[in-house]
């Protein structure tokens, strides 16, 4: 019972947090492309309440930026004019969930831009980049964790099925995968692909080297399910009454283990998407202009950006929530000794 | 009466392999030949691992023999291909021992009762339904409990759901796998029950295996006593319990709990 | 002995098999080194033309590996197209950089972990173990890239950290002591990183695994002895946990090799990892081979020490083969 509460907390967390990033244009305040070449590397902005003087203001509202007189790149706030935050506003075009085009924003500014997370090399803003780039970078490793278990499931049930020589030939396959260091493979089988293709289809290449790389363990796991379930008396049973394999398979096999795919792809989701940042930062994912996750961070190779933009930090940490709520599903899934649950008191202490 | 199935010769040989690879071949049956008289039932009784199961596996055609025939309705069944087994199978039909594992615990018990149809795909949707939910009453199961799922039946009922699947494709020999071990002692005497009530409807033959003398009194015409792959000793009932020839007979015999009648002697169930 | 063996064999095929499978990837490549500099204007035709055929690249995929193995027997691994020397040497320092990194990680990863892992599981359910249960849960759903980045700012604000490469300038000038201790500097920071992103999962292993054995009867037996508790844990417990730990060992070896490689470039350690992703968008293709297969070597032998360990460690392993 207590295991099927926390699965729901779980469940609607991610739930939340994927929510918001799909509907990244409403959260947005801007086009993660729109560019403001003239003021680029803002700082992130703050909100106030209480202004300058010491007024208490109604409506929370943030100051306009300027360069801070004999520095190039220092800025500080104009102090002299609250420019009032706004809700609901019209700003850019989008389209809601790819399928509604609108114009509404959560919140917005007039006349001048809001920064709430600083701006980037080119004045792209931040925020709105981040959430735009969630959607890639998750959607990458939601489809590349289905096909890793895709496969996992095809090799699995087929090897302990089947068995013989199949057995044999696909458990050694996994072994070889299993057995070189994950990112290595992956780095691998990158390398051998065109280099520099356009972002859509550098996204689908990068979900197909993701998805092709990580299959061996769920296919182990899915076999061992797959080789006690075929021993049931209920599969002998109706392989009695005249049922084929497939019949077999479909109804009475693969079910089971529908407990082990759904524990896998809560373990394999987050991997996948910090595959697809670490294949961004390094270059070799999603290129620009399409913000990601992971090149979003690319700026942080220059050690001028790490010493002054410390805000072009603040992307890496878009996927820590996503990685708690996973992982807290996966525990929840498996039944482990779960993040900050400890059930019982052993008996080493009452020696 | 008509022979419904004769056995003859069979011998199951298994290949088990070592740790290292070394090959033993383990072998459990050796040579077992009997027949069973169409509406009859042939009790075939023996301790663990003398071959009763594997006997079983091999005339429903789950296993395939070394050597030996197996003759249903005057035909021979054991050196058939795959797939004209398929049209044999309906007809010699097995209910297991332990109905907790032999039912898929997420299906329901019209889906139990009508698997067997819709694998051998000859009803519509309709007709299935139909069939499953008239077996479901010959059995004694409730028509409101028709949708439950597997789990939620108790272990009777169970086994009264596996006898339904059996049913359904209207078998003419039943193999009983020790279907009556599993249960509780009264549980037992109404399923026995069913089933001679299901006999006599129906028609049926019976393979009964049981280690269970008692049992096999009760419910059996002739019983077949197996040991360490053969059948050491054959023929009807109330002879061979009354004055056992082999030795294993005997031991068995004398290891069933006996509520005895002071007349005779013998073993009531 | 016989076991070993076994393992040892084991061990060559894989290496043989990854070696194979990072070829049958290369026949991806839809281009090639080659192609690109057939688009460049100052080299002429006739250059590509010899040098592909110098290295054979337009034969079939089995006779390029065999020339490959050739080179490998040769010790030189295939040639470097864009350093224009052989392999292996290449690989070798820069292996030798990993080494120590992914050496030392492991270490101090282990030597923190174990008495973590003990102290949380002798102290089951209380107030230490509740504290580290959360703190390792905090950790691991920090990423090692968020974390590698986080540790590289954090040093470059504040200073603390030399940031980047392995030595500093002026190296060659320096004392021994103080070679030793510049590198030793430089290491901190990727170490670190790499200590935190294993320790999480270390921990919890060790713990998961020496609270099953203090549950276990046998160790209850001991106990209504009178044996002392820390006796208990040192002579008993800890042995019969060490199976399933050693197997960790060597899996924390494949997990720190891999992370090695993203700390690598984050930081600039001169390793295995900048050297591949420099190969891999220079097209380099025998670097990456080569890279990749060392790397797995590393792990295989990782893993073998881990099998040399259990086998040292736990009787039943010698006993059982000798039955056979």
């Amino acid at each position: 019972m207590i295991q099927r509460r926390g699965l729901k907390r779980w469940l609607l967390a991610l739930a939340a947090l994927h929510g918001v990033v799909a509907c990244a244009g409403f959260f947005a305040p801007y086009d993660p492309a729109e560019q403001d070449r003239e003021r680029p590397y803002l700082p992130p902005m703050k909100i106030h309440l209480v202004d300058a003087q010491g007024l208490h203001h109604l409506r929370p509202f943030f100051y306009a930026v300027r360069l801070r007189d004999g520095s190039f790149d220092q800025f500080e706030e104009s102090t002299g004019q609250p420019l009032p935050l706004q809700f609901f506003v019209t700003g850019a075009r989008y389209r809601l969930l790819g399928l509604v085009p609108t114009r509404l924003h959560l919140f917005g500014a007039q006349t001048s831009r809001i920064h709430l997370l600083g701006s980037d090399a080119y004045g792209r803003d931040q925020l709105s980049r981040i959430l735009y780039g969630g959607q890639i970078s998750l959607l990458a490793g939601l489809l590349g964790a289905g096909l890793t278990l895709f496969l996992g499931v095809l090799v699995g049930a087929t090897a302990g099925y089947y068995g013989g020589w199949r057995d044999g030939l696909f458990m050694r396959l996994a072994e070889l995968f299993a057995a070189l260091p994950w990112l290595y493979l992956l780095f691998a089988l990158r390398a051998f692909l065109p280099l520099a293709v356009s972002p859509v289809r550098a996204f689908f290449l990068i979900i197909l080297v993701i998805g092709a790389v990580g299959w061996a363990r769920p296919a182990r796991l899915v076999r061992g399910v797959v080789l006690s379930a075929r021993e049931r008396d209920f599969v002998r049973a109706a392989r009695g009454f005249g049922a084929t394999d497939g019949y077999l398979l479909r109804r009475h096999i693969l079910p089971e283990t529908s407990s082990v795919i759904l524990t896998q792809a809560a373990i394999l989701v987050p991997q996948f998407v910090l595959a697809e940042m670490t294949l961004s930062f390094l270059g070799l994912g999603v290129p620009e202009p399409v913000p990601t996750w992971g090149n979003l961070l690319a700026s942080l190779q220059q050690y001028s950006v790490l010493l002054s933009y410390w805000w072009m930090y603040v992307p890496a940490l878009a996927i820590v929530p996503f990685f708690l709520g996973y992982l807290g599903l996966a525990s929840t899934l498996h039944q482990d000794a779960g993040i900050g649950k400890i059930e019982r008191t052993s008996s080493w202490n009452s020696w | 009466m008509e022979e419904l199935l004769k056995v003859e010769n069979l011998e199951k040989h298994y290949e088990n392999t070592g740790v290292l690879g070394t090959k033993k071949e383990v072998a459990a049956l050796r040579g077992v030949s009997f027949s069973i008289s169409a509406r009859s039932t042939l009790a075939l009784v023996g301790e663990s691992g003398s071959g009763k199961s594997t006997l079983a596996f091999c005339i429903a055609c789950l296993e395939r023999p070394t050597s030996g025939s197996i003759i249903f309705r005057g035909e021979e069944i054991a050196a058939r291909p795959e797939e004209e087994q398929r049209t044999v199978r309906p007809k010699i039909q097995l209910v297991f021992q332990d109905p907790t594992r032999s039912l898929n615990p997420r299906f329901s018990a019209l889906e139990i009762v009508s698997e067997p149809l819709l694998v051998q795909g000859q009803c519509s949707k309709r007709e299935r339904e139909d069939k499953a939910r008239a077996l479901l009453a010959q059995v004694g199961i409730p028509q409101q409990k028709a949708l439950h799922k597997a789990d939620e039946f108790s272990g009777g009922q169970r086994q009264r759901l596996a006898i339904a699947r059996a049913l359904a494709l209207e078998p003419k020999l039943l193999i009983l796998d020790e279907a009556l071990s599993a249960l509780d002692c009264s549980v037992q005497a109404q399923i026995s029950n069913l089933l001679l009530e299901l006999q006599s409807l129906l028609g049926l033959t019976y393979l009964f295996i049981t280690h269970d003398l008692a049992m096999a009194g009760h419910l059996a015409d002739e019983i077949a006593v197996m040991e360490q792959g053969k059948i050491v000793e054959l023929g009807p009932v109330e002879k061979v319990l009354r004055s056992p020839e082999q030795k294993v007979t005997q031991r068995l015999i004398m290891a069933t709990p006996r509520l005895t009648d002071a007349a005779d002697g013998l073993v009531v169930a | 002995m016989r076991y070993l063996l076994h393992r040892l064999t084991q061990a060559v095929f894989l290496l043989i098999g990854a070696s194979l499978l990072t070829f049958l990837f290369s026949t991806l490549a839809p281009g090639n080194y080659f192609d690109e500099m057939r688009l460049n204007p100052q080299i002429s035709p006739e250059t590509v033309t010899a040098l592909r055929a110098q290295y054979q690249l337009d034969r079939p995929l089995p006779v390029r590996y065999a020339r490959w193995v050739r080179s490998l027997l040769r010790g030189e691994m295939g040639f470097s197209f864009s350093y224009n020397t052989p392999v292996a040497p290449l690989l070798w320092v820069r292996a030798r950089n990993t080494l120590l990194l992914t050496v030392f990680a492991t270490l101090f990863a282990w030597a923190l972990a174990l008495p973590l892992g003990i102290w949380s599981a002798t102290t089951l359910g209380r107030a230490p173990d509740r504290a580290l249960s959360w703190a390792t849960a905090a950790l691991l759903v920090i990423p090692d890239l968020v974390l590698a980045l986080g540790l590289l700012i954090l040093a470059v604000r504040s200073g603390w950290f030399p940031t980047g490469g392995m030595v500093s300038v002026g190296f060659e000038n320096f004392s021994r002591i103080q070679q030793f201790r510049d590198v030793a500097s430089h290491m901190e920071l990727p170490v670190i990183a790499l200590v935190l992103s294993a320790l999480p999962i270390l921990v919890r292993h060790v713990r998961a695994a020496v609270a099953e054995v203090l549950e276990a009867p046998f160790l209850r037996a001991a106990a209504s002895h009178g044996i002392r508790r820390s006796r208990l844990l040192c002579r008993y417990a800890l042995r019969a946990a060490a199976n399933p730990l050693i197997s960790l060992f060597g899996f924390s070896v494949g997990a720190l090799l891999s992370g090695s490689l993203l700390v690598e470039v984050v930081m600039s350690w001169p390793g295995l990892g900048p050297l591949l992703l420099e190969a891999i968008l220079a097209r380099d293709l025998y670097v990456v081979i080569g890279g990749v297969l060392f790397s797995t070597m590393f792990l295989v032998l990782g893993n073998f020490l881990a099998d040399l360990l259990v086998y040292w460690a736990d009787p039943r392993i010698r006993t059982r083969t000798a039955a056979q």
